[in-house]
Parts: structure tokens; C-alpha cells; sequence
């Protein structure tokens, strides 16, 4: 009894209709596959960067560009950019990892950059036209086919938004702003003999490092760049070795140290480590409360919680504490705080040492991180 | 010595008259099914007087109604009188000791010494002990079959457990409530002692540690503290004072490592030390992958020393 | 006969209306398709799809487990694997699979049309199709849930589960759950007022019975779990320490509402089974079922019971002995109606003479399994023997054979037995045999050797076991009876594969010789016309009912109104009152419910602004959804036969919306019972947070006020239906007072400095206002829709079921409102 033809599904005719259409679109899309092969086979088109882009593919590539930026940029959300450290630590990467094609303030860069193709621009005129998100993409992404690299440590955001705090302040920057930002004036002559007679020629790596870490390993007031001279040289050492070898990831140290030899390193460490450490911080002050939370963090550690107390792998005196834990008496609080947030979200991971310090920043909250390193920043650095 | 760890080898009062219960249930329910495979039998291809029977409101009545009801009605019977059993009183001459559970650990405290031990409890056999749970962090529930039921531990909660041993022995427990990560790793051990020997035991259980022999442990125990062991870890009579992990006093003389995980030798103690994140994993303890082969062999000398 | 309701022969084009009219969406447009046949296919489809994808990970657990120590499968995704495994199986496969073959068979066995609200049934498919993929999909991102399926803080608290993965189960779940409620709903107005004329409550198949009690259970179990979902995830987002010791919040809270559901989720799984079970028997045996009634009464009374029960979750939690005696008791008397059923069913088989078919195999290896289950049930029961077993694998195993056992294998002798339905042939015997083989032997193999581990001291979800404890034998066999299992049941899939096609017109016909009216002859309008019924058994009686149905002879044979309808009866006699224009295929419910899905999957991975924008285009499409319901009378009443005259609309409390309505309100008024008694349950552990100082009276008293003036205007508002502005005027009073009621009363606490995060008795107290807070907003938002229907010529005094629904809903809102007032205020004084 065919009481009904339309109760059954007529998949057959549904699946026809689909597979004619389905047989079209892949013909088309063979014919376009093939003939892009040819062209890339024949080599007619010029890579030659001498020639330029044809007119208007110009446009389109830099259109294409923009909108590849702004899109992939959404949902980035920008951190409070007006700390004075950032934009040292900015500045300070700057110079040696960006003005070489970008140029500087006052300083114009090779001719040789001119000719590469699209020629890097000067950054003080064309930052304006980006968004501060879209400024983080691109220096953590880079570009491609332009020669913009990309940040060489991925998991470093913090550095990145240095950059990018810096960057922002760039077309306001004179010529002389800049020197003094970027500490381009090494002053040789302060370097004391003592230290060459006890390391040898260390002249340009000492250079580098004292652009930011300052000559006795004090870093700069800010709390841009971590004190050295209240570690020990092993400890200094160690850290100069993980980043050559990417197990401590920093897209401003491993160029650094990628550029000296073993034995510089450990004339480096050895000169910063034997450098008198004097009081910068005042002792933690302002919240009480704050204090005492990140004093009894540092002493007694908060054992319910499973957190010990810093200071007993972080001892104090140096002739106790073992040479692999560094000595947190002293240290800048912001450089602190930013090693335990790298620690606790798992970026700061590869040495036997951070996998240590990994578990025991895991179990700390913002505040507590926050208070605690207040609170040893202004412990006195000891040596 | 291997532990045992089951319902069926009671060697508790409590789990014995439980044990008793199972056999006497276990028997029961095995003759009412196979009674119900073979009136299914019946029904189907029973003769007729049989499938007549079988078919009638009488037979659903009392053998779905009255049957279940009088057999259920005396076990439950049963049943509440080894329920008041268990919450019985404590007796004058009780054993007290503290038990708090930790993810993947239990911590042990002796109440009336104050002796304090991990994953494993020594009780003299006989004596009535009474047992305080609770949790340090999530639920976890403390089980030893061989002696008893398990009891929850509980946040916020102090729940008792009294437990008599009968037999001396090594019986194994094991966390019964899912603790997350390595939950299938945190066991313990209950050793049932003469009360001669528990007395002994106790006693060298509250002295401090005995003091390394040898350059190697010399070594171990000035490593304790430099690579900071002691941040998490007391050994008593030596600085180490930490209170997060377990107490280390007496480490060589329990019969396992790591919530009897491992056993206890020279060799776990250097592979736990360096390698338990992959022994037990997520549990709370770091990695000390720093230790040089030479640190961790002092370490784990000194450490088994603590006997 | 003489007295059939319409003579023959009918009118030509009735049928290819009547066919034109309920034709099933093809191509892509499929998507659309709301009809139960369909939806009810394509459910038990995808419940099954989640069970082969839940068992894969039971298969890959055991090869974890052949061997102790065995490192296949770390420790984490262990974890995670027998954590989906239990919710997988339980919350997408057990109770969907049920409601799916409701859906998909209820209509039919009565002979209605359809459902009542059929796009109601397509946007709780499709919710929880989509979501239920995504959910699994998490497992494939190491973001699946990892705290076991009954997630107990605090583990699943945010300090010991930072990740999103329990935010995974709890919004993932959720929705899950509104998706089974929805279908709950739609399964209880359908059984209740759209039966068959004369299909009296007591000739109503057995299996409709256990769908009512079902989907009743459902109404007043699924609440619990949502409102502790609901504070756990509040617990995690926003701190509010209700499961916190510290802050006088009780982890036992949890226990006890989760067991409030999750014990009667158990029968919720296995009472629709065994409603299968008694259809299928007759039939097999040639004989009506045994002691009908008595059946009935042991469905309702496991129903009843079941919610007593719960306790016996916690026997090991230090609980005091009074509640234990009380429910061991209890555990050990719900035995009692599933015995009864048990021996009925026996005596059903030696009235008649069982046909050894795949469907009576699978029943009798059901009686086998379930049997033993039960048995171990009662062991459990008793309290010193669960201190030992429980959370040991022998409660894996027992939860298996009553699971497996009460539930898989009654759902896999239904497949065998009701997919000649809607397919043109049997599936094959031979491999139906093999099969029930395999799957029967395997599942002993596998499960009956963990009862013995159990008792060896074999805790549960364990991802490995040290060697020397005796376990590695039970394991190794366990695991090769999970294979043997799994390879019965991929014997069954080729059968489906190889037999099975769709085919709702030109289907097998009665097959097995069964009494019940889903085998009269069907199609997508279900049956030509609708017979009156006169005993439980109607095929059996009348030889000729099927080809006089099939003819036209009785009620409804065509589609007078030129829509789809279908017959709505009265709840007990079963007395034909109008006829239900039904709604046909929609985009919109499909998108309502991808909307949903997404709203919530959003949401857990914290895209807060998309997931708003997804919540706003799910009630935008909600609304365009509503918008075609309540079509007025827009037809004279119809002649559906035998002189018998019915409206085509009818408003009030005959109305199947407002019985909907009001069975929604019952599971609003369920989660708010089961948040007071959180609230008691929180003052009787940490009394000390309860405050000494109590906002000022004043603002309690203005929100009462404000409360009371609102529903005296939504009651003013019905005597103006005809005036639309008066109309208007008063809802909008009806929208501020109640807007105002609740802000008086978060602000009087908000003013007396409380803080939700401050302690357990804040947070309830904030929860109290917060669901309030939902059902303002849901009133506030039908208040501004009546208006809208108003404005737009679309309500009249005739035409008023949009504002009765308001109605209801605001009175309902307005007594929760002033019951919360007077707990939340009034309770601390008096215990203070």
C-alpha cells in the first residue's frame, strides 16, 4: 500500500544535487591549484628586492598587512604602560635589538637597511598610525616577509609590553633623551681597574651589560633591571649559561649572551658578584598590614598553604645560603614580583632550579607574591 | 612482609563482625538468585499445575511482597545492631591518636606522647584506639579493611574511627575518596604490635633524631638545611623545623616511603628526592633535579640513618 | 460496527493533506524538522553516539588497568577519562536515551499526532546534541573535567581546580540539564493531555506510566543538582564560601544536594527500563502484562522513594547513627516495588509462552544482570557493610549490574524490538543472538570480578595499583570482559548498520504481534485516524482496528483546521476537549538552541561579551519562537467524528500551556526549596555566621509592599485585556513594583555592609536574592512581551493565553519573593 512517497527521505535526490555542485567547486579549485604551479614553475615572476612591487600590489599588500594586524590584535588586552622601568627596559632592548634597521633618536641607521625590501621604517613617524595592541602583535609576532623577527622568547609578554611602552614614547624623544634612556655613553673610564686587572679584557661584554645593570651591578634606581651585585658568581654564571642555552627564556639576555664566550662569562660574573652591594631600598614601609603579610611569608612562610618560607632556601648570609638560590635580600621588588608571575603562569621553566621555584610560586596569590617581595626589597642586601 | 589490604582477612573487631555480615549476605544472595533463575526456569518451561502457580497474584505477592519484606526487616535488624556497635564508646584505656589527611599524605600525631610520624600508624594490639580524621585540604577517607570500615575526613569536620586490633601484622590502607592527581598513590600502613614492642617503638618515636654517622651523612644532614629541605620538613634535635610536609625524625624506620609508595631504602629516598614528580605525580614536593649525584647520595644516606 | 465516527470512504485529498501538511523537511532544511519521530530518531542517535564514546574510554581505563603499574595512560588524563566516563554516561547518554525513545515512542502508543509542543522537543535536542559534543570535545584540549562525576568540593574548588576544567562540567552540565527539564515538560503535558480518547489512566501502557514518573522525578531531582551547580560555580567565580569550612560553608552541602538528584537519577535511568521491559514481555509471552496495577504502584513508589534515599551516598561521612538507621531503611524498602516488578514480569512469562526472540534474550539477561545488582543493593544498604565497599570497586561493579543490567540491556532489547517501527524489516536474529552473546557473557566477565577486588580493598578511580595485593588477576579479567563486551556491542552497531533504514510510512508493521497502538499503521502524522481506546491491549481485541485506523474511520482522519493538530484529552478520563494546533518545522528553535549552547560553552572559557551576545540572540530567538503561539481562535470548533464538536483554543487551567507553565513553576519552586534548605542546613553546622545584626525592618517591609502592589496589578491587568492601554499602564506598574521589591531587598542588606564573600550565611543570603533576582528578570521580560502582543493587536480577553502564562509565572515570582523575604528575615531573628 504506497500510502506515501514523500515520508521517505529522498536522500538520493538531495545527495545529487550536493555531489554536481561538490564536483564544480573541486574542478575549480584543481584548475586554480595548477595554475599557480605553473607560474611559480616558470619562474617569471622577480624576487629581486631591487625591483620593487609592481604598482598597487603595494597597497594591497600593506592593506592586507594592517588588516592581518588589527584582527589578530583583538582581545589583546594592553597593561598599565606608565611605569618609567618599563620604558627603560624598553629602551634599553631598543638599542641593540631595534635601532640597527629602525634606526634611533639622532642616530639614522645603515645605508645598507635602505635597500632592503620593504625598507624598515623610522619608527618615530610611524608608531602614531598603530594601537598600543596592535604595536604588542607585532613586536611579539614580527612580520613576515618584511624582515621583522619575531620576539625570540615567545613566553616573555612582559618584555614585550617594555618595548611597546617604550615604543610609545619614541616620537617624543629627542636625540639627547634617547642617550640618556638607553645609557649609551659607557663611561670606560669609570671602569675600575681593579676589575679589568682581576678579569681581563671584558671591555665590550661589561659594556653591554652595564648599559642597563649599571657599572656596579646596581641596575638603575627604577627597579628596571635586576641588581647582580648581590648574588654570588656561580649564581650569575649559571643564569648568563641558561640564557645562551634558551632554558631561561629572555628575549632581551639571550642576544646578550649568546654574543660572549664561557670564560667571558665567568669573568662577568665574577666581576659583578665581587661588586660592594649598598642599601638602594628603603625597608618596606606604607601598609602594615602588606608588611607583616610579606614578612611572615619570607620568615615563617604560611605552612597551611604549603608555601614555605623564602628566606630558608634564600638565606640571607651568602656563606650559608647554597650558590644555586639566589640572594633576594635587596632586590628590586618589581624584578621579584615579575619572576614569580613568569614562575607561577609557567613561563619561567627548563632549569632544575626553576622547577623548584615553579611549585612554590604556583601556590602564591598576586597579593602574597606582591607583599613578599616588598617586604625582601627592603631587607639588606648582604654579602 | 607482604601487607595485606581486604575485607575478607579481618583482623579487627570491627571488621570481623563486618566480614561476619558479608559471608552470611553473600550466601543469602547467592541462594535467592539462583532461587530466581530456576522459578524463571520453571516459568518458562515448567508444566502447567507449576506455570499456574507461577502466573497467580498470590505467588507476586509473597514471593515480591511478603518474602523481601520479612528478609529485609531482619537484616536491617542485623544491620543496626553492628551500626551501634561501631559508634561504641570510648573505653578508659584508649589509644588516641590524630590522623589528618593531606593531599597525597597522611600525618599522624600520637596524643597522649605527642610522638608524630607519617603514613603509618603502630598500634598495640588489644587496646581500643581511638582515631581523630580530618582534612587538611579536600575530602579524603581513611581505610584500612583489614580492621574496619572507612571513615571520611572532611575539612572543617573532626570525624572518630575506634579500632581494636586483634592480630599482629602489617595491614595496608588506602584512600578511599577521589583526592584528585595521584589519589591512587596515597596509601598507608597499620602495624599491629605486642604492646610490649608499641610501647618501645613509641617511646624511641618521641626522642630526637639520632645524629648522622660517617662523612656521608655528615654531609646529608648539612645539605638538609643548605638545600632547603628544612623549609618543609622537621627533623627533630636539628634545625630542619619545616611543618608542611611530613616529619622526617624517624624516616628510616618506617617500612615505605611517599604514602607506601615506594620502599624504604637508600635507593628510593635518592629517587624520590630527585625524581617524584614522575614517581607520584602533581604531588607536593618539588623536584630537586639541582642535586648533584654526590648531594643526593649524602642525602639519602643521612636520611635512611634516621632510623 | 455501526458506530464508528466517520463512514467510509473519506474524502480524496484528506490523506495528501494530511500528508502535505506533516512532511518532513528534507535536505538540509532536516535541521528544521520538529516532528517526534525524527527527533526522537535522531535522539537516540546521539545518546548512543556519547555511549559508544563513553564506553571507549571504559575500554582504554581498562587496558590502563590489565596490569598493575602499567604507565599507558598517565595519572592526569586518567583522571579526566573515568570523570567524563561517568558524566558522559550519565548526563548524555543515560537520561537522554530514555527521554529520546519517550519522545520518539510515547506519541505513537498514544496515538496522538505528536507532542504537544514540538519545537519545545527540537531545541532540547539540539542544545544538548551540540553542547553535549563540545562537552566530550573538551577531552581532546586536556580541558575535560578531572574531579570524578560527582565533582565534591573541595577538591572542585577553585584553590584545589584552578583550571577551567570543572567550569567545564558545571556550565557544560547545566545546560544539559535545562535541556533534560525541557524535555520533561514536554513528556508529561504529552502523556497526560494528549492520550487517545478513552485511554483512561489505567489503560495507559506501562511504559507511559514510567515516563510519567520519569519526567515527574526529573521535575524534582534535576533542580537540586542545577542550584549546587550553581553555587559551586559562584563559589568559584566570585568567591562566595558556601562549600568553604573557614568561612562556615560545609563541603557536605554539596553531598547532600547532589545525592538529593543523584540518587533518583538512578531511578530516573532504570524505571523508564523497566517500563520497556513490561511492554516488551506481553508481547513476547502472547499474554497481558501481570498485576498491572500493581506495577504502576511499585513505578510510583520507587519514584517516591527514591528521594529518600540519598543519605546512603554519605553512610562513610561521620553522619549521626538516627539518619543512618533511618536511611538504611529506606534504601533497603525501595528493594520491595523492584522485586514486585521483577516476580510480575516472571509471571507474565509463566502465564504465556515466552518467544525466545533477541528482544526476550536481552530482557531475561536484564533479569539476570539486575538481579544480582539489586542484591548487592541491599548489602550496600546495610551500613557496616558499605564502611567497607564503598567508593571500592565493589561499588563500581554493583552500580554496573544495576546501571547496565536495569538500564543498557532493557534500552538494547527495545532497539531490537521497536526498530521495526520505523524501518522497513527486523533487524537480524542471528547477529541479534551473537551479540546478546557476547554482551552478556563480556559484561559478567567484566564486572562480576570487580565485586571481589572491591573486597580485597580495591578503592575506586584509581589510575593504578601496586603490584602484591592479589588484584592483578580480577583486573586482567575484568579488562577482557570489557572487550568482549564492547565487541557485542559493535556486533549490534553492524546490525543497525546493515539493517536499519529510516522509513516511518513503509515501516515492518507489527512484527511481534503486540497489543499497543504504536503498531498500528504510522507515519509521520502518526496515525490516519485516532481510535478510541477501550482496554490496555487494543490491537488484541480488535482484529480490525489497525485497517479501520488506517481507513479513516475514527476521530481526526484529516486535517480540518489545515494545520497540524493533534487531539488534547482530559488527564484521568481521558475525554477529548479540543484540538491542539501544533507547531510545525522551524529555524528557530534550532538556532535558539545553538545560541544556548554557545552562550554557555562561552561562558566557562570566560568570552564573557560573546556569550552575552549569544544569550541575546537565544532570547531573540526565543521570542520569535513564542511569537507564533497562541494563535487564537482562529478557526470555528471542528466535527473530528461520532458528533463529537471540539474548539480549536482554550485558555485557562485546561489549557495545555498553562499546564506547562505550571509545571515549570514546580521546578522553580523545587530549586527554591532546595536552596532553603541549604540555607537551614548551613545555620545547623555554622550557626556562629549568622549575623547579629539584621538590616533595618523597613526594608524587608518595602519590598513586601512593593510585591504585593505588583501582583495586584498583573491581576488588574487581566480585568483589561480588552483596553490596552489600561492594560499596558498596569503591567509596567506590575514591572517597577517588582523591579523596586527586589531592589529594597538587596540594598537593605547591601546597606547593612554584608558581603556575599564575607561567610556561607552572606552568600545564601545573596543566592536567596540572586534567584529571585532571575525569575524578576524573566517576569519583567514576559511583562514587556504581553505589552508588545498587546500593542500589536495580538491579545483580547479571548485570546489571553500569553497573559495567563505571565500571570502565573509573576504570582509565582511574587510568593517565592515573599517567602525568601520572610526566611531571610524573619529566620535569624527567630533563631537568634
Amino acid at each position: 500500500m504506497p500510502r506515501s512517497q514523500n515520508k521517505h527521505v529522498t536522500w538520493r535526490v538531495v545527495l545529487a544535487s550536493w555531489r554536481v555542485g561538490a564536483i564544480w567547486l573541486g574542478a575549480f579549485i584543481a584548475i586554480l591549484v595548477m595554475g599557480g604551479f605553473l607560474v611559480a614553475w616558470s619562474g617569471v615572476y622577480s624576487v629581486a628586492a631591487s625591483r620593487g612591487h609592481w604598482p598597487g600590489f603595494r597597497l594591497l599588500l600593506e592593506f592586507g598587512m594592517r588588516s592581518s594586524v588589527r584582527t589578530h590584535a583583538l582581545g589583546i588586552d594592553v597593561p598599565n604602560l606608565d611605569d618609567p622601568a618599563l620604558v627603560e627596559r624598553g629602551a634599553g632592548h631598543f638599542q641593540g635589538g631595534c635601532a640597527p634597521c629602525h634606526g634611533a633618536p639622532g642616530r639614522p641607521s645603515s645605508p645598507i637597511v635602505y635597500a632592503m625590501l620593504p625598507e624598515p621604517p623610522d619608527l618615530g613617524a610611524t608608531v602614531p598610525a598603530w594601537k598600543t595592541n596592535e604595536l604588542f602583535w607585532i613586536v611579539k609576532n614580527g612580520l613576515k616577509y618584511t624582515g621583522m623577527p619575531a620576539w625570540p622568547a615567545q613566553q616573555r609578554d612582559d618584555e614585550v609590553w617594555a618595548v611597546v611602552a617604550f615604543l610609545q614614547r619614541l616620537p617624543n624623544t629627542t636625540a639627547s633623551e634617547y642617550q640618556a634612556l638607553a645609557n649609551l655613553e659607557p663611561r670606560r673610564q669609570e671602569v675600575p681597574i681593579r676589575a679589568l686587572a682581576q678579569g681581563g679584557p671584558i671591555g665590550t661584554g661589561l659594556a653591554a651589560c652595564s648599559r642597563c645593570h649599571a657599572l656596579d651591578g646596581a641596575g638603575r634606581p627604577s627597579g628596571a633591571f635586576p641588581r647582580l651585585d648581590i648574588q654570588t658568581a656561580e649564581y650569575l654564571f649559571l643564569q648568563l649559561q641558561s640564557y645562551d642555552q634558551d632554558t631561561r627564556h629572555s628575549g632581551i639576555m639571550q642576544p646578550v649572551a649568546a654574543e660572549l664566550e664561557e670564560a667571558e662569562m665567568r669573568r662577568l660574573a665574577e666581576y659583578y658578584a665581587s661588586q660592594r652591594p649598598v642599601q638602594r631600598q628603603e625597608p618596606a614601609a606604607g601598609n602594615e598590614a602588606s608588611v607583616a603579610r610579606g614578612q611572615r611569608l619570607a620568615t615563617i612562610g604560611l605552612p597551611d598553604q604549603g608555601i614555605p618560607p623564602c628566606l630558608s632556601c634564600h638565606v640571607e648570609d651568602p656563606a650559608v645560603r647554597d650558590p644555586l638560590y639566589p640572594a633576594l635580600s635587596g632586590q628590586y621588588a618589581s624584578y621579584t614580583i615579575q619572576q614569580l608571575e613568569l614562575y607561577k603562569s609557567g613561563r619561567r621553566r627548563g632549569t632544575p632550579a626553576a622547577e623548584i621555584m615553579s611549585v612554590m610560586a604556583e601556590r602564591l596569590t598576586a597579593e602574597q607574591i606582591k607583599a613578599v617581595s616588598i617586604y625582601l626589597s627592603g631587607l639588606q642586601a648582604a654579602r | 612482609m607482604e601487607a595485606q589490604q581486604s575485607v575478607l582477612s579481618p583482623a579487627g573487631a570491627d571488621a570481623q563482625s563486618i566480614a561476619t555480615l558479608s559471608w552470611i549476605m553473600f550466601c543469602a544472595a547467592a541462594l535467592i538468585f539462583f532461587g530466581v533463575v530456576l522459578i524463571t526456569i520453571f516459568a518458562h518451561k515448567g508444566n502447567e499445575a507449576w506455570r499456574r502457580r507461577l502466573s497467580s497474584n498470590a505467588f507476586i505477592f509473597c514471593v515480591g511482597i511478603i518474602f523481601p519484606t520479612v528478609t529485609l526487616v531482619a537484616l536491617l535488624i542485623y544491620g543496626l545492631m553492628l551500626t551501634g556497635a561501631r559508634v561504641m564508646a570510648t573505653e578508659a584505656d584508649a589509644l588516641h591518636i590524630e590522623v589528618v589527611g593531606e593531599q597525597w599524605w597522611w600525618r599522624v600525631r600520637y596524643t597522649e606522647s605527642g610522638a608524630v610520624t607519617a603514613n603509618e600508624i603502630r598500634v598495640p594490639v588489644g587496646r581500643q584506639v581511638e582515631i581523630k580524621l580530618t582534612s587538611a585540604d579536600v575530602i579524603h577517607s581513611f581505610w584500612a579493611p583489614n580492621l574496619a570500615g572507612k571513615v571520611d575526613m572532611i575539612p572543617g569536620v573532626v570525624n572518630v574511627i575506634r579500632l581494636r586490633a586483634t592480630k599482629t601484622g602489617t595491614y595496608r590502607g588506602q584512600c578511599a575518596e577521589y583526592c584528585g592527581g595521584p589519589h591512587a598513590l596515597m596509601a598507608f600502613h597499620v602495624i599491629a604490635l605486642e604492646p610490649a614492642q608499641f610501647e618501645e617503638w613509641l617511646a624511641e618515636q618521641q626522642r630526637p633524631a639520632r645524629s648522622p654517622t660517617g662523612a656521608l651523612q655528615i654531609e646529608g644532614e648539612s645539605r638538609f638545611i643548605s638545600k632547603g629541605c628544612n623549609a618543609c620538613h622537621t627533623i627533630r634535635g636539628t634545625a630542619a623545623n619545616g611543618a608542611i610536609g611530613p616529619d622526617l625524625t624517624h624516616v628510616g624506620g618506617r617500612i615505605s616511603l611517599a604514602a607506601a609508595t615506594l620502599p624504604n631504602d637508600v635507593r628510593s629516598f635518592g629517587r624520590w628526592i630527585r625524581d617524584n614528580q614522575h614517581i607520584k605525580p602533581n604531588n607536593r614536593m618539588p623536584p630537586f633535579g639541582v642535586l648533584t649525584d654526590r648531594e643526593l647520595a649524602a642525602l639519602a644516606a643521612y636520611l635512611e640513618g634516621l632510623q | 460496527m455501526t458506530d464508528y465516527p466517520h463512514a467510509l470512504p473519506r474524502p480524496k485529498a484528506e490523506l495528501a493533506e494530511l500528508e502535505k501538511i506533516w512532511k518532513v523537511p528534507t535536505g538540509f532544511r532536516l535541521l528544521t524538522a520538529v516532528n517526534n519521530t525524527y527527533i526522537g530518531l535522531f535522539y537516540v542517535g546521539a545518546a548512543l553516539l556519547f555511549f559508544i564514546l563513553a564506553g571507549i574510554l571504559a575500554l582504554l581505563m581498562r587496558l590502563q588497568l590489565a596490569v598493575p603499574e602499567n604507565t599507558l595512560i598517565d595519572q592526569g588524563t586518567y583522571n579526566q577519562f573515568f570523570t567524563m566516563h561517568g558524566t558522559v554516561m550519565m548526563f548524555l547518554f543515560a537520561v537522554p536515551v530514555v527521554e529520546a525513545i519517550g519522545v520518539l515512542l510515547l506519541p505513537q502508543m498514544q496515538a496522538a499526532r505528536d507532542l504537544p509542543f514540538p519545537r519545545l522537543s527540537a531545541f532540547a535536542f539540539w542544545a544538548y546534541f551540540i553542547g553535549g559534543l563540545v562537552f566530550f570535545g573538551s577531552l581532546f584540549f586536556d580541558l575535560a573535567p578531572d574531579g570524578g562525576w560527582f565533582m565534591y568540593p573541595p577538591l572542585t574548588s577553585t584553590r584545589f581546580s584552578p583550571g577551567e576544567n570543572a567550569d567545564f562540567w558545571l556550565v557544560g552540565i547545566g545546560f544539559i540539564e535545562i535541556s533534560a527539564i525541557a524535555g520533561a515538560i514536554e513528556i508529561i503535558v504529552g502523556i497526560l493531555r494528549t492520550r487517545a480518547p478513552g485511554m483512561t489512566l489505567d489503560k495507559m501502557p506501562v511504559f507511559a506510566w514510567s515516563m510519567l514518573v520519569f519526567a515527574g522525578m526529573i521535575v524534582f531531582a534535576f533542580p537540586a543538582v542545577i542550584l549546587a551547580t550553581f553555587l559551586l560555580e559562584l563559589e568559584r567565580a566570585f568567591d562566595w564560601p558556601f562549600f568553604i569550612a573557614e568561612r562556615g560553608g560545609d563541603p557536605l552541602l554539596w553531598q547532600h544536594l547532589f545525592w538529593f538528584f543523584g540518587h533518583p537519577e538512578v531511578y530516573i535511568i532504570f524505571l523508564p527500563a523497566a517500563g520497556m521491559v513490561s511492554m516488551i514481555v506481553p508481547t513476547m509471552t502472547g499474554v497481558p502484562l501481570r498485576a498491572y496495577k500493581l506495577i504502576v504502584v511499585a513505578l510510583v513508589a520507587t519514584g517516591f522513594f527514591s528521594f529518600g534515599l540519598w543519605v546512603h551516598h554519605m553512610f562513610a561521612t561521620g553522619i549521626p547513627e538516627l539518619s543512618l538507621a533511618f536511611f538504611s531503611a529506606a534504601s533497603m524498602a525501595v528493594a520491595i516495588p523492584s522485586g514486585i516488578q521483577v516476580f510480575a514480569w516472571i509471571a507474565t512469562i509463566a502465564a504465556g509462552r515466552l518467544r525466545l526472540t533477541v528482544p526476550s534474550l536481552f530482557i531475561l539477561g536484564f533479569l539476570a544482570i539486575f538481579v544480582i545488582g539489586g542484591l548487592t543493593g541491599v548489602m550496600v544498604a546495610m551500613v557496616p557493610f558499605d564502611w567497607q565497599v564503598h567508593d571500592s570497586y565493589f561499588i563500581v561493579a554493583h552500580l554496573h549490574y544495576v546501571l547496565f543490567g536495569g538500564m543498557v540491556f532493557p534500552v538494547f532489547a527495545a532497539i531490537y524490538y521497536w526498530l521495526p517501527a520505523v524501518s522497513p524489516g527486523r533487524l537480524s536474529e542471528r547477529l541479534g543472538r551473537w551479540a546478546f552473546a557476547l554482551m552478556f557473557a563480556g559484561f559478567n566477565v567484566a564486572f562480576f570480578p570487580m565485586h571481589i577486588a572491591g573486597l580485597m580493598g580495591m578503592p575506586r578511580r584509581v589510575y593504578t595499583y601496586a603490584e602484591g595485593l592479589g588484584w592483578e588477576w580480577y583486573n586482567l579479567v575484568s579488562t577482557i570482559g570489557a572487550f568482549t563486551l564492547a565487541a557485542g556491542v559493535a556486533v549490534v552497531l553492524a546490525d543497525v548498520l546493515l539493517n536499519f533504514r529510516l522509513s516511518l510510512a513503509g515501516n515492518a508493521g507489527n512484527v511481534w504481534r503486540a497489543g499497543t497502538l504504536e503498531w498500528l499503521p504510522n507515519s509521520a502524522h502518526g496515525t490516519r485516524s485516532i481510535p478510541p481506546v477501550t482496554s490496555r491491549e487494543p490491537l488484541w481485541d480488535d482484529e480490525k482496528l489497525a485497517g479501520d485506523v488506517d481507513a479513516g474511520r475514527y476521530y481526526l482522519p484529516g486535517a480540518p483546521t489545515g494545520g497540524r493538530e493533534t487531539l488534547v484529552t482530559s488527564a484521568v478520563e481521558a475525554v477529548p476537549q479540543y484540538v491542539l494546533q501544533v507547531q510545525g518545522p522551524s529555524w528557530r528553535p534550532f538556532f535558539a538552541a545553538v545560541f544556548t549552547a554557545a552562550f554557555f560553552l562561552l561562558l566557562t572559557v570566560k568570552l564573557v561579551m560573546p556569550a552575552l551576545l549569544c544569550g541575546v540572540l537565544t532570547l531573540a530567538m526565543i521570542i520569535a519562537w513564542l511569537w507564533q503561539t497562541d494563535p487564537g481562535v482562529n478557526h470555528p470548533p471542528v466535527d473530528i467524528g461520532g458528533g463529537t464538536v471540539l474548539p480549536v483554543y482554550v485558555t485557562g487551567s485546561s489549557s495545555h500551556s498553562w499546564w506547562a507553565m505550571v509545571i515549570l513553576l514546580l521546578v522553580a519552586a523545587s530549586l527554591f526549596i532546595a536552596l532553603i534548605f541549604s540555607y537551614l542546613y548551613i545555620w545547623t553546622v555554622s550557626p556562629e555566621v549568622w549575623p547579629a545584626r539584621m538590616p533595618a525592618v523597613i526594608w524587608p517591609l518595602a519590598s513586601a509592599v512593593a510585591f504585593i502592589l505588583s501582583s495586584a496589578a498583573i491581576a488588574f491587568a487581566g480585568r483589561m485585556l480588552a483596553r490596552r492601554w489600561a492594560l499596558c499602564l498596569s503591567i509596567i506598574l506590575a514591572c517597577l513594583a517588582l523591579a523596586a521589591a527586589w531592589y529594597f531587598e538587596f540594598q537593605g542588606q547591601w546597606q547593612s555592609g554584608l558581603r556575599p564573600s564575607a561567610s556561607s550565611y552572606a552568600a545564601l543570603v545573596y543566592t536567596v536574592t540572586a534567584v529571585e533576582g532571575q525569575l524578576v528578570v524573566t517576569a519583567v521580560i514576559m511583562g514587556l512581551y504581553t505589552i508588545t502582543r498587546s500593542l500589536a493587536g495580538l491579545l483580547t480577553p479571548v485570546r489571553r493565553a500569553t497573559y495567563d502564562n505571565t500571570m502565573l509565572l509573576w504570582h509565582y515570582t511574587v510568593g517565592q519573593g515573599l517567602l525568601g523575604l520572610l526566611i531571610v528575615h524573619g529566620f535569624p531573628r527567630l533563631a537568634g
